[in-house]
């Protein structure tokens, strides 16, 4: 132990220790010399036998540090700053190394950070590893989703044997005024067990009480987001027990909660929580008692040592007993449950989540692989070249040990530099995702930060990558037959066609895995085109979409409808507009309507089978005009359609098929209420149109007029002859004329509201990933061939010189050189084209109107591959049909 | 014969040293260095340099101490001394030298009738 602290403190007085040795060596000299001098030796024959008799200064200074310091640590550094004297030297080499790595891992660290948020950092919040979501699927084949909150109730009060505890939430958008200003808000309405059971204690003021609310039209309380109460109310804390309007609800702020808890959706922070007991103030009272609403996001935090599976066989018992006792709602129903982070954002897309992580997670791991190999054989042709440097050193003493040390030494270092470069790259991904606003004017929280646990997969990633890479190439070069290669001086051409066949194997992977990658990354690609080719049953281009919502100000139905007549009859005489209209909702926007269950009138609904539901949007009479759908049977709305006319609707096709099959579905009536009515009369038949999702057939969808479904959100949307985001100035220009004070939201043309959340954002953003992860393998790809190919030219120098110095044309010297790339890259296309057809069969169930095994994609990218992989390979071929065959010869 | 010297086991320098200091006291490199030479009749072939290592292996094992002080002729100089550690480990390892050599005495000292 002594011993061991003497020698590290040792290690760092270097400087000082050498001094003092180095003083104490030349008195040694000194007082030998004058011995010597006293024995009647000549002064240079003293100085001579002093030295002889010392031995080898060098020798003795050597001794010394080794006894004294820490030797290895000491070689590590001279490895260490050989090293990098080395990497520096090679920049070319080092720098598209680093590049390689760094792009490697950028990317993994990228999408380990998406990955991290959607499926494993788990919520700041208490037991958030047994944390589940309980939802139901009303049909079998229908995507699990809320679950209804008298049936919330039931689940909850005969679970606690598999469950600790049950809550949820209803997010809804909601305006929040205070001193005359209206905020739209994204809130949470909570039971009040919702944060005791998140284990969440307030930042500021105090949280829901128990039992606070939980009835309907009770606890006009609020408790504020964290970052909403910073921007609104600078952080103050005489907030609490102020009196501020929850949707015209008089309501006080009781609350705010820590800054680290954003809610439980993971994509928004909630800017406010209020007890569910407030929904019943806005006229929603419905959700308590009606099992068809579905509304609750349910989550629940299983017992410690019960599973997954075991908790939802209890609740499909309960499950059971409510389908009986309530067959019209609850028949056909079935309760699953997933572990929390499985089921982000919705519990939609829990039973294909696993997928799509897993296949960009593949993808990554491949781009890494494809890097790694680029990255040993870019190191491998280098030690063939440093062969003579090694046989060198071996032959003046150095150990296998060592050699394999410094070799090791050089690529960790270099695996390190690209785990910096990656942490960079991946950040700055990080940050372009974060920017991106798939939800409108909502703030989006994707909270893409650089934690640990990203850094560390990075580190570790790089690390093995580094050792992986530099093992290869060290034990080759550390194997090498010191006489062979003096004597063959550096040349080889005896004994390496082993050594070939491990190169040209690496680049055959490396092309095969970068042609899977190309693959994945045409088939999103083509499918992203397809989708945005899809009809959409309207037309979205020409149109500016400005939403409003004058029920915030205080206004009343009758103020808001005669605001929003005049607003129309203003728009439609601006200069550019062709027709404007309004409606509740955008198609495919980030929120919609819907009626839980529809009933035709004289039908009678047996209790076993199930009652349709049915989307639902309240738009003005230029509705269908603007947005180009097509009524197929009967009217558009008129102005004649008003509050006190006859209720009437139109539906879609796939509406009045399901309802009225071979029949006339206009003048047939319907209620979105009860089977007993009010009934609306339907006087058109409109074409489907994508509404609520792109890809799902278009489910059974109804239109009501405005002026009979009055709700105050609104969106004005303007078909216009020019690009129609110049009409924006000029149109808010109108709506503060007519009333300074109303806000207006998410005013963007049609044609931008369509690449959010439920629109094209998730082609896009699975598209550009799956582009850019495939651009970086046909770039590593090209590289790799390249170096391979351009180092075998170089190293046949020779022999193409006395190729040409016996006659042979420059053009056959050409197609020698190319001919091995040609053989490389199809042997790798081969391989990849076998692999691509097992593995895209993975994706087919992600890809919109493009087969798995889409030929197209298949061709095209092979083509790709081989094209520019070819083309990068001309200059190390006409290099080599450059060769003078003199220089080549003289060479040696 | 006349010019081979003794090489050294490994190990026995570091016994020397000890040696020396217990008997004279305190001493600088090369005057160790002499001294071992001295006693050993020049039988023993010592690099001097080899020294320094030993000096430095036995000052971190804390059997000697070392000092700068001024030399006979008023230089300054490295002096070692052995300390109450090194004095008990130079007993242990004496001990254990005398051993090895009785022991090697006597096999050495076997004759041809003996072994039958």
């Amino acid at each position: 132990m002594r011993t061991l602290a003497a020698r590290i403190a040792a290690f760092f007085r270097k400087r000082e220790l050498d001094r003092d040795l180095d003083q104490e060596l030349a008195m040694h000299l000194d007082l030998a010399t004058e011995d010597n001098l006293r024995r009647g030796l000549s002064p240079q024959e003293a100085r001579r036998e002093a030295l002889v008799r010392f031995g080898g200064m060098e020798a003795a200074r050597e001794h010394h540090r080794d006894a004294r310091g820490l030797p290895w640590l000491d070689s590590i550094f001279q490895d260490v700053r050989y090293a990098l004297r080395t990497l520096r030297r090679d920049a070319g080499f080092t720098a598209v190394a680093l590049l390689i790595l760094a792009l490697g891992i950028g990317a993994n660290t990228a999408v380990f950070s998406l990955g991290n948020v959607f499926l494993f950092r788990p919520l700041p919040v208490k037991d958030a590893d047994r944390l589940t979501v309980v939802a139901v699927q009303s049909r079998a084949d229908s995507d699990p989703g809320e679950v209804s909150y008298p049936d919330y109730l039931d689940y909850q009060a005969h679970s606690s044997a598999v469950f600790t505890g049950m809550t949820g939430y209803v997010p809804n958008i909601v305006g929040l005024g205070y001193r005359g200003h209206a905020d739209r808000l994204i809130v949470s309405y909570v039971p009040s067990n919702f944060f005791s059971m998140l284990g969440i204690r307030p930042g500021l003021g105090r949280l829901i009480n128990p039992g606070e609310g939980d009835a309907p039209k009770t606890g006009p309380v609020v408790v504020l987001g964290h970052s909403y109460w910073e921007k609104r109310f600078g952080g103050s804390p005489d907030v609490i027990g102020r009196t501020v309007s929850l949707d015209g609800t008089a309501v006080t702020v009781i609350g705010v909660v820590p800054k680290e808890f954003l809610g439980v959706f993971n994509l928004l922070e909630m800017d406010a929580y209020a007890p569910v007991g407030m929904l019943g103030f806005g006229g929603n009272s419905v959700i308590f008692t009606s099992r068809e609403s579905h509304e609750m996001r349910v989550l629940a935090t299983l017992r410690p040592g019960v599973s997954i599976v075991q908790a939802q066989a209890a609740l499909a018992v309960i499950g059971q007993r409510l389908a009986q006792e309530y067959p019209n709602a609850d028949q056909g129903q079935r309760v699953r449950v997933f572990s929390e982070p499985v089921a982000r954002p919705e519990p939609a897309a829990a039973d294909s989540k696993p997928l799509v992580v897993t296949v960009f997670l593949l993808m990554v791991g491949l781009v890494l692989v494809v890097a790694c190999l680029n990255v040993a054989n870019l190191l491998l042709a280098r030690a063939a070249a440093r062969e003579q440097e090694m046989s060198i050193r071996a032959a003046i003493g150095a150990g296998r040990r060592r050699l394999l040390r410094q070799l090791l030494t050089e690529s960790v270092l270099l695996a390190l530099g690209g785990g910096v470069g990656g942490a960079i790259v991946g950040n700055s991904i990080g940050h372009v995702m974060n920017g991106l606003r798939p939800f409108g004017d909502l703030p989006l929280r994707l909270a893409f930060a650089f934690d640990w646990r990203v850094f560390s997969y990075v580190a570790g990633v790089a690390l093995l990558a580094g050792i992986l890479a530099g093992l290869a190439p060290a034990l080759r070069i550390s194997r090498t037959d010191l006489n062979l290669a003096l004597r063959e001086g550096g040349r080889g051409l005896i004994g390496e066609s082993r050594r070939h066949w491990l190169r040209n194997g690496l680049v055959i992977v490396q092309v095969a895995g970068s042609l899977i990658l190309l693959v994945a990354a045409g088939l999103f690609t083509r499918s992203l085109r397809r989708a945005e080719s899809i009809d959409l049953g309207f037309d979205p281009h020409h149109v500016l979409n400005v939403s409003l919502e004058p029920g915030l100000q205080g206004y009343t139905e009758p103020r808001t409808e005669a605001l929003c007549r005049e607003l129309l009859r203003r728009t439609r005489a601006l200069p550019g507009v062709r027709s404007a209209s309004f409606a509740f909702s955008i198609p495919l926007g980030y929120y919609s309507n819907g009626a839980p269950a529809v009933y035709p009138e004289a039908q009678t609904v047996s209790p076993s089978s199930h009652v349709p539901g049915a989307g639902l949007n309240a738009v003005s009479p230029d509705y269908f005009t603007t947005l180009r759908m097509r009524i197929l049977e009967g009217r558009a709305f008129t102005d004649a359609d008003t509050a006190a006319s006859e209720p009437v609707a139109i539906v879609n096709q796939t509406m009045a098929e399901r309802l009225w099959p071979h029949r006339d579905a206009v003048g047939q009536r319907f209620s979105h209420k009860a089977a007993a009515g009010p009934f609306a009369t339907v006087v058109g038949v409109v074409r489907d149109a994508k509404t609520n999702s792109l890809l799902d057939a278009p489910g059974m969808f109804f239109y009501v007029p405005q002026t009979q479904h009055y709700q105050s959100t609104r969106v004005l949307q303007v078909r216009t002859s020019v690009p129609p985001e110049l009409l924006a100035p000029a149109v808010e220009g109108l709506l503060r004329e007519l009333d300074p004070s109303l806000p207006v939201y998410d005013v963007t043309s049609m044609d931008k509201a369509l690449q959010g959340a439920n629109g094209f954002f998730l082609f896009k953003v699975g598209a550009s990933f799956a582009g850019a992860l495939g651009g970086l393998g046909l770039l590593l790809a090209v590289v790799g061939v390249y170096g391979v190919v351009s180092y075998s030219a170089s190293r046949r120098r020779h022999e193409i010189g006395i190729r040409m110095a016996l006659g042979a044309q420059r053009i056959a010297i050409f197609r020698l050189v190319v001919g091995q790339a040609v053989l490389l890259l199809g042997a790798g296309i081969a391989l990849g084209v076998a692999a691509a057809l097992g593995v895209s069969r993975l994706l087919a169930s992600l890809l919109v109107g493009v087969p798995a095994h889409d030929p197209v994609t298949f061709l095209g990218v092979s083509g790709m591959l081989m094209a520019s992989a070819l083309l990068a390979c001309f200059i190390p071929a006409y290099r080599a049909a450059r060769v003078a065959p003199m220089t080549a010869l003289r060479d040696q | 014969m006349a010019n081979q010297k003794l090489d050294l086991l490994q190990g026995t320098l570091d016994v020397m040293v000890l040696q020396t200091l217990n008997a004279i006291g305190p001493l600088h490199g090369y005057g160790i260095a002499r001294r071992i030479e001295q006693v050993s009749g020049d039988q023993v072939l010592l690099n001097q340099g080899t020294i320094y290592a030993s000096l430095v292996r036995l000052q971190q094992r804390g059997w000697i101490a070392a000092e700068w002080g001024a030399s006979d002729n008023n230089r300054k100089a490295k002096f070692y001394s052995i300390t109450r550690s090194g004095r008990k480990q130079l007993a242990a390892d004496a001990a254990h030298w005398q051993r090895i050599s009785d022991v090697m005495g006597r096999v050495l000292a076997m004759t041809g009738e003996e072994t039958q």
